[in-house]
């Protein structure tokens, strides 16, 4: 039975990979503290970004950040940014125990066992999609408890874990592919760095997009993250906006389609045969 | 005759033009242990990379349990086990965890898996040590999780890639006994080593090979019987000096019963029909000639001696691990 064999040996490599992710102390770490860190710090140091106003060119009236975006707790609005920044980190690891695998020769073990290509990828997929779950829920329960309230509910959260886990699993794509093409762990990690944080800064995640300077407004049109951000916020602030929301999946489609065909591509050539 | 490997006119490059398998010819009988000995970057690895289904091959016709291995590669995956030069286990998890694992990969049912997986735990005496973290053993501990992982699944035939590189001698004989128990029950078992002593002691037939060609292939007494006679290895104080050493060959030759002399980086060897009477003759014609011995020795043929008869080299085992030049399967890095 071939398609019971596929799904044993998807099964057999996803709670591998959920094995080791959770047996490394560092990972558990991270993934609690880091959420934390990045709410303490940025709430408390940029709270007054909530009380900028902005002169509307009629004298005497201001464009508030409560106008723009719906509330006027900076924690609310910058708890999108917590869940992106996670779930970009959290992708840009999948490629790392990719390079691991193929440095350590277990890879080669998979290959040489009569399973199919697809099932070493879509398990690991998989096993990264469940992880970025976990470490959103993590921050919406810490959000909860710092006093985020969520606009939208049950409903609304349940759409932003999906958002999460979906652009999550697209965005490792991007990692996976990184990984497959240098098979350098260093380098990986090196190149996640470098186009996380100017790739969040340039969106709409941490500050409304009438606020930015006029160039980095035009950059972050044409950023996904933007797109991500949006959808997250509305969610939060104040209710179902289903065009923000469409747009957002429509961005994650993109993405995904992109990274996880050339991640197969450099998949399939990495383990030819 | 019954083959369960037939390899015709093998050959693998690598960028920019390195023939790591330079048209190799051989076969591999069901039932026996055939070894592949040869030194650091003789090819042995590659070849086993290609009939495992790693590697591609550049030219050459390759079919294993009958099967084409350029047709059908996953069916060739289905009976073989592979157990690679570098070890390769999951650090992550534990030895049993490993070997369940391995056992999904191939599709075994549950209870047969746990049965086969506590029995090889007692067999490779890792029983205690079953739920520990594989990164927490020992080498050697690794090393036989690492074969067992490639024999629980029970394949008819075995690669192992240099199964003994890194053991110390203790493990090593132990390990010699392991891999015969596996051939008596039934598996072929392809072996590749670079130490003479394990393929004469291990392997039914073997094939000699060095710079990615077979320079000699035959059982281990066939080729040690290829030199009929004894070897006496010489070392000259002189040794530098190809002028001192061309003489000594010269009177070397000419005394009764030398078959060959022949150079190598170390020194000179003697092939001759009777050897403990003709040490006497060697070093008073040696002395006469104001040729000067350094060392010298007396053996029966080995299979080292074989290769340096092929070669003009010695097989010389590097105490430090090569670093691997494989697209896959690399260097072992330890994880923080």
């Amino acid at each position: 039975m071939a398609a019971r064999d596929f799904f044993i040996e998807v099964g057999a490599i996803f709670f591998r990979w959920l094995k080791k992710t959770f047996r490394r102390p560092a990972f558990v770490f991270f993934a609690m503290v880091q959420p934390v860190i990045w709410f303490l710090l940025f709430t408390q140091s940029f709270a007054s970004i909530a009380d900028i106003r902005q002169p509307t060119g009629v004298p005497g009236q201001f464009i508030t950040f409560k106008d723009l975006t719906g509330t006027d707790s900076y924690l609310t609005f910058f708890s999108a940014a917590v869940i992106i920044q996670t779930v970009i980190a959290s992708a840009m690891q999948a490629g790392i125990g990719m390079v691991t695998d193929i440095e350590s020769g277990y890879m080669d073990k998979m290959r040489v066992a009569p399973i199919h290509r697809a099932s070493i990828l879509l398990g690991k997929v998989m096993s990264d999609g469940v992880r970025v779950l976990l470490q959103t829920i993590i921050i919406v329960v810490l959000g909860v408890i710092l006093g985020v309230t969520f606009a939208t509910g049950v409903g609304g959260v349940l759409i932003i874990l999906l958002i999460a886990v979906s652009f999550g699993v697209a965005w490792s794509g991007i990692s996976t592919f990184i990984a497959l093409a240098t098979r350098n762990s260093e380098a990986t990690l090196m190149i996640s760095l470098l186009t996380t944080f100017p790739l969040l800064f340039l969106s709409t995640a941490v500050m409304p997009k009438a606020f930015l300077p006029k160039f980095v407004q035009s950059v972050a049109t044409y950023n996904p993250i933007t797109y991500i951000a949006d959808a997250i916020h509305v969610l939060i602030i104040s209710g179902f906006d289903w065009t923000a929301v469409g747009y957002c999946f429509l961005v994650i489609l993109g993405v995904g389609a992109i990274s996880l065909s050339a991640t197969t591509a450099m998949f399939r050539k990495a383990v030819a045969h | 005759m019954d083959n369960i490997v037939e390899v015709k006119d093998l050959t693998r490059l690598f960028d920019p033009d390195i023939r790591a398998v330079d048209g190799i010819t051989f076969h591999v009988e069901r039932g026996e242990v055939f070894g592949f000995l040869g030194p650091n970057g003789a090819g042995k690895s590659t070849t086993i990379k290609i009939l495992t289904t790693l590697l591609q091959k550049t030219a050459g016709k390759v079919t294993v349990d009958g099967i084409d291995l350029e047709e059908d590669p996953a069916a060739i995956r289905k009976i073989i086990g592979y157990a690679s030069q570098e070890v390769s286990v999951d650090d992550d998890l534990t030895g049993r965890e490993n070997l369940r694992l391995q056992c999904m990969f191939h599709h075994l049912h549950k209870t047969d898996s746990e049965r086969r997986i506590n029995e090889i735990l007692t067999v490779t005496g890792l029983e205690e040590a079953a739920d520990r973290r594989a990164g927490t053993y020992s080498g050697g501990m690794r090393k036989r999780l690492d074969l067992a992982t490639a024999i629980i699944t029970r394949p008819k035939l075995l690669f192992l890639d240099e199964p003994t590189t890194g053991l110390d001698p203790q493990n090593r004989v132990a390990m010699w006994e392991y891999i015969q128990n596996l051939n008596k029950e039934g598996a072929t078992i392809f072996l590749t080593t670079q130490y003479m002593e394990e393929a004469d002691r291990l392997a039914d037939r073997l094939c000699i090979v060095d710079r990615g060609k077979i320079v000699a292939e035959g059982t281990p007494a066939t080729l040690k019987a290829e030199i009929g006679a004894d070897v006496v290895e010489l070392a000259l104080k002189e040794n530098g000096e190809s002028t001192v050493r061309e003489r000594a060959r010269g009177i070397l030759a000419r005394l009764p019963g030398v078959q060959e002399t022949k150079d190598y980086d170390g020194g000179i060897m003697v092939f001759a029909k009777n050897g403990p009477s003709l040490v006497p003759e060697i070093v008073r014609s040696l002395d006469a000639a104001n040729v000067h011995i350094a060392q010298l020795a007396l053996s029966s043929p080995t299979l080292d001696d074989v290769f340096v008869k092929h070669t003009g080299r010695k097989l010389r085992v590097e105490e430090v691990k090569p670093m691997s030049r494989m697209p896959f399967g690399g260097r072992r890095r330890r994880r923080m």
